[in-house]
């Protein structure tokens, strides 16, 4: 097996945008992504596309071809995957494997959503398709509320408490207002963080990402031939996703997620490390309990202690771990299809020390950790510099 | 009808538009009674419940189950 590597990377800023429909806003983050790697369109052998819900929110279907082609990209293999809010792990995922096979030397990688065409009803509705729609969406569950029933779960079972979940918005936005790029550019209290209005309890505003339109995307290379093209190339020190039930009544226990643990133990054995050797992380805080059981499930702290460990301030850039220094899914925004291979891109940042007033001190091995759905779909992705 | 204990529970305040007209409901995961039983996504009907509240099913709609907290 070939090891890969990411040699360019590029993302549109994350907000509302209504002059910007999809297919801009993906062709735009590819040019980046080209750039970024001073390579041309003719040396990329296939395109993996990661979308969620292209066709709910926007009517068009056939997505890659669709950006793959206006990016002059006439010929090759060209495919869109869908694994809810980790669509583009998933691609990223695909498109490691078609250069670890030998099949590609070189591949782009992109992810997009465009949500914001639609009024939050709608949106909300799109989303809980996630979930399963046969039993627990018929029922009346929200995206929130799916999690809103982890936190509580959560919280009976290890006394994490509202304070904990807010402490990580609060730490989100202390990121985020840093970051260029990010939607929310705004600090926020604790107070505020847990006086906001209820969306599905005992989550509130403060405890969701956000609604978002925005795109990513990343040039994969053959580590062999990556100093062919770049002076600063990434490896892929290990990459493994995994599954799991789709509906939270169906899994033996909602405190944690099987396919967190599974993609992790995969990327873990891939790059020969544990996570005592992640040096910080960007994980998966569709909801602030999402990040709390993320930390848990990639082993960063025990089970039952994340809360406290982000209460006490352990996750902010001066942390011992700090986890979303790019302001995170609640903070930078989530255009649920860009959202994986946007995580890839803030890695990548850290690494090559270009993250600016972001900039970690210990910045040699990240790890990106996409979910999909309550858990159903999980990628873990860990990063390193050459 | 189904009886069985709260495993969670949500208070749901922003719906999608089918729903909308019941906020704020509850939605929990119900723990059946019974070996092998399984859990049960479904509506609480009268007043909230909390994790460990025993619950029994009462009539529903739409093919949504609903339980209501026992006497």
């Amino acid at each position: 097996m070939r090891q890969v590597a990411v040699i360019g990377a590029g993302k549109t800023p994350f907000g509302a945008f209504p002059d910007k429909d999809l297919r801009t806003l993906a062709v735009e983050a590819a040019h980046k992504s080209l750039a970024n790697a001073q390579v041309d369109t003719g040396t990329i052998e296939a395109f993996y596309l990661g979308n969620f819900a292209g066709p709910g929110f926007t009517g068009q279907n056939h997505l890659a071809p669709y950006i793959s082609t206006a990016l002059g990209m006439i010929g090759i293999p060209s495919t869109r995957y869908e694994a809810a809010c980790a669509s583009s792990g998933a691609a990223f995922f695909e498109a490691c494997l078609g250069i670890a096979s030998g099949m590609y030397d070189m591949v782009m990688v992109a992810g997009v959503e465009k949500m914001t065409c639609q009024p939050t009803p709608r949106v909300t509705e799109i989303l809980a398709g996630a979930g399963d729609c046969s039993t627990e969406v018929r029922a009346g569950s929200t995206f929130p509320s799916l999690f809103a029933m982890v936190a509580r779960r959560h919280m009976y079972q290890y006394g994490t408490t509202r304070a904990h979940l807010s402490s990580v918005a609060v730490k989100n936005h202390e990121n985020g207002v840093l970051n260029p790029d990010a939607q929310m550019r705004k600090v926020i209290t604790l107070e505020q963080a847990m006086n906001a209005r209820p969306i599905a309890e005992p989550l509130n505003l403060y405890d969701c990402s956000l609604i978002s339109d925005g795109a990513a995307a990343v040039i994969l290379c053959a580590a062999d031939r990556a100093h062919e093209f770049s002076a600063k190339p990434v490896k892929v020190l290990g990459v493994g996703q995994s599954s799991d039930y789709m509906a939270l009544d169906q899994k033996p226990d909602i405190t944690t997620f099987s396919a967190v643990k599974g993609a992790a133990q995969k990327a873990y054995a891939m790059a020969g490390l544990g996570p005592k050797d992640i040096q910080f992380a960007e994980l998966h805080d569709c909801f602030t309990i999402a990040e709390i059981v993320a930390m848990e499930d990639l082993g960063f702290v025990e089970r039952g202690r994340g809360g406290f460990f982000s209460a006490e301030g352990g996750t902010r850039r001066v942390g011992p771990m700090p986890i979303n220094a790019s302001g995170g899914l609640k903070s930078k925004g989530h255009p649920v299809g860009a959202t994986g291979v946007a995580q890839i891109c803030d890695i990548v940042q850290q690494l090559r020390g270009e993250a600016g007033e972001r900039q970690l001190e210990r910045h040699s091995i990240g790890l990106a950790q996409n979910l999909g759905g309550s858990g159903a779909s999980c990628v873990v992705t860990i990063l390193g510099r050459d | 009808m189904r009886t069985g204990i709260i495993y969670t529970d949500t208070i749901v305040h922003l719906a999608p538009e089918k729903f909308a007209a019941d906020v704020p409901y509850q939605v929990v995961i119900v723990s059946l009674d019974g070996e092998g039983a399984g859990r049960l996504t479904a509506r609480i009907a009268g007043d909230n419940v909390v994790i460990g509240d025993r619950v029994r099913e009462v009539e529903g709609r739409d093919g949504i189950p609903v339980f209501q907290k026992s006497a």
